[in-house]
């Protein structure tokens, strides 16, 4: 029987930026109702951009500051001029046109930076917290923290705020929550500023933790998807706790023979056994 | 007797001018300088451009060459009209590619051919067409293992070899496991040279076939690891191996473990990416001479690349097999009777080519009739150093894969 634990903490990396990316979908999904298929592709365009200023001598958080101000932009952009001409259209529909979105972001980047091999490197990769003979580097420890702290920071938002009192009503009934006076404009801007934002740190990190790849980073959405589906696209604690295990569970499959080659499909699997398990519930989300 | 002095004045020229040639005129084909304008002799390549990579470069170096014969005399007055098609990574698009140059342009020959997917689709009708394939880089057990395919590099399996050969001869590893995607066509087969070259030799060699989609390469390079090797071979492309090699530095395994890897990672992006940390820390098989060798013919690869090809054609490995190819098929060519080629007489005089010399190549190249080949089967070892890389190995290692015998029998018949 092999040792199981170094396996389980070196999925423990990845499975806070699933966890991290899921939450940035609940979150634009509980205050908009979309489901941000774009959400790797504007990751990846961010970490593009961090990995160029860096290469232009740029101090880090400067660079970290353009990677999410890009993908701010590109979301708000989106956000403000494209999602509203879809916004009387069904959930489906409105969470299709970000697949446009994805697109033509993914087809930018791989035109503009290409297939040149690049890594992005962050100052906190040097560091690491050694455990059961894993180097869990500070990177990864960040990614837990932002996973943990952002969820809570979310959760209090979308529960104990104004601003999040009206996402939560625009998602369900966007016409009624006009006539009430909600600004429907003011919200989707902070819903997809936020979404934005999301998306440029969990690129900065997965470009990191994982590789600079803007096809792989854009296609990262879908492990996050499936975090956010078993937490019934709303319980942000449920959507953070299978982002967790999935990223285990995919790293321990490395274990398994005949699995190992097919591994990627760890996620795939678990989302569908929640769907399959929990179907009442998943039907409702 | 006028065509084969031309010939002999050319070769004297290509061999004798040395390292002055990166700044002179290249020399290629009958070197008159007078332009071709004969009935033009249509060839093809099939390429993958669009798609995960770009493999064209090696077409676009067989035009380059091409250009330079058209421009000095052609195929003996006649130019060569090379149709390049893009297969775009897709085996449909790939079989309608080689079925137009085939069967619609009827071209004799195909001329430095890279792609993917291609020799798994194309191979049949190659050989029921009887079209010569004289490929640039074929990487896919399948360009190894057909009638009519010839590529001109090494491929993954020779290269892996080779690796693992010098990583016992330089570091005595005795234990090495050699990581491979799981991919149709490559898989095992890629690493199962090194595999069965130690079984033969007291080495032993895992493989680790992966899952290429797979962000977590952590765990792969800690599975790895946990087998305790003295050396891990990388067989995997530039693109996945980056973040292997990270993971494996904030491991801390870059001190513990010899890394090496096949032909992917001679990349000029690669030491960069990489970082300091692998820096004469990281050898790498080459399929043919490092790109910056001073040899005659690698600089009239060079040199005819400046005259003829365009500025953003790459100048790398795939280049050279390019190159080669045209070569290989322009010294064929003008051995012939410019009034009597058609497709069986250019596939018969290919099949014909041995003894092709070239120093971007470690041995002498030839093609014959067997039912497979794979000529190119040895290469130097270059190690990265600082932004670049530096040769490490003593000359070139030759790959002892017992599955080469049925092809050493062959060389030896040719004197090889």
């Amino acid at each position: 029987m092999p040792d199981l634990l170094p396996f389980l903490i070196s999925g423990l990396g990845v499975g806070a930026v699933y966890a991290l990316s899921g939450v940035g979908l609940v979150v634009l999904y509980r205050s908009s109702g979309v489901l941000n298929f774009a959400f790797g592709a504007l990751g990846a365009v961010a970490a593009y951009v961090a990995w160029s200023a860096l290469d232009h001598d740029w101090p880090l958080a400067l660079a970290a500051l353009a990677a999410v101000v890009t993908s701010v932009a590109i979301s708000l952009t989106y956000g403000r001029l494209l999602a509203p001409r879809l916004a009387e259209r069904e959930s489906t529909v409105r969470s299709i046109g970000t697949l446009g979105l994805a697109l033509v972001v993914l087809g930018f980047t791989e035109w503009f930076w290409g297939e040149q091999p690049r890594r992005l490197v962050l100052p906190t990769d040097a560091g690491a917290i050694e455990f059961a003979d894993v180097r869990l580097t500070y990177t990864r420890v960040l990614g837990l923290a932002a996973a943990v702290s952002m969820m809570a920071a979310v959760g209090l938002l979308l529960a104990r705020t104004r601003i999040g009192l009206a996402m939560r009503a625009l998602a369900d009934q966007r016409a009624l929550s006009s006539i009430l006076g909600i600004r429907v404009l003011q919200v989707d801007t902070a819903a997809w500023v936020i979404s934005g934002a999301f998306a440029g740190v969990c690129g900065l990190l997965l470009a990191n933790i994982v590789r600079l790849q803007a096809t792989v980073l854009t296609f990262l959405v879908i492990p996050a998807f499936a975090a956010a589906i078993i937490g019934r696209l709303s319980s942000l604690p449920v959507t953070v706790a299978a982002g967790l295990i999935i990223g285990m569970l995919e790293a321990v499959a490395v274990l398994v023979p005949g699995l190992a080659p097919f591994r990627s499909a760890t996620p795939f699997v678990i989302a569908l056994l929640a769907i399959v398990l929990w179907r009442d519930a998943s039907r409702k989300a | 007797m006028k065509i084969t002095l031309q010939r002999i004045v050319a070769a004297a020229a290509l061999l004798a001018s040395g390292a002055a040639m990166a700044q002179a005129k290249p020399v290629c084909g009958l070197n008159n300088g007078k332009a071709a304008s004969g009935e033009p002799i249509a060839l093809g390549a099939v390429v993958g451009k669009t798609g995960p990579d770009d493999f064209s470069a090696s077409a676009l170096a067989s035009q380059a060459y091409f250009k330079c014969v058209n421009a000095n005399g052609g195929i003996n007055g006649r130019p060569v009209e090379l149709t390049i098609v893009d297969d775009q990574w897709n085996p449909e698009v790939a079989a309608q590619a080689a079925a137009k140059l085939v069967k619609d342009r009827k071209v004799l020959a195909m001329v430095g051919s890279s792609s993917f997917v291609e020799c798994g689709v194309n191979a049949k009708l190659y050989a029921q067409e009887d079209v010569m394939v004289i490929a640039g880089v074929g990487v896919p057990r399948e360009c190894f293992f057909a009638k009519n395919y010839v590529p001109v590099n090494a491929g993954p399996r020779v290269s892996a070899t080779v690796v693992a050969m010098y990583a016992a001869q330089a570091y005595k590893a005795k234990k090495m496991v050699c990581v491979i995607p799981n991919i149709p066509s490559l898989g095992n087969w890629a690493c199962d040279g090194a595999k069965d070259w130690g079984k033969a030799n007291g080495v032993d060699v895992d493989v680790l076939a992966i899952d290429p989609g797979s962000p977590d390469a952590t765990s792969t390079m800690l599975q790895a690891a946990a087998k305790k090797p003295d050396a891990i071979i990388l067989n995997v492309p530039k693109g996945i191996m980056v973040p292997m090699l990270a993971a494996a530095e904030q491991q801390g395994l870059a001190k513990k473990i010899h890394f090496v890897s096949s032909t992917p990672a001679y990349n000029f992006d690669v030491p960069k990416a990489i970082g300091a940390a692998w820096n004469g820390n990281f050898d790498i098989h080459l399929e043919f001479m490092p790109v910056e060798s001073a040899g005659a013919d690698n600089l009239n690869w060079k040199a005819t690349m400046e005259a003829f090809g365009s500025k953003s054609d790459p100048r790398d490995s795939f280049a050279q097999a390019g190159y080669l190819a045209a070569r290989i098929v322009t010294e064929a060519l003008l051995k012939m009777d410019p009034k009597k080629i058609d497709r069986a007489s250019v596939s018969a005089a290919l099949r014909n080519v041995k003894g092709f010399k070239s120093d971007i190549l470690c041995r002498q190249f030839y093609v014959g009739d067997g039912a497979r080949h794979n000529a190119n089967s040895s290469g130097p070892i270059s190690q990265v150093s600082g932004n670049g890389f530096k040769q490490v190995s003593n000359g070139c290692l030759m790959a002892a894969d017992p599955e080469l015998s049925d092809l050493r029998e062959q060389e030896k018949k040719f004197g090889l």
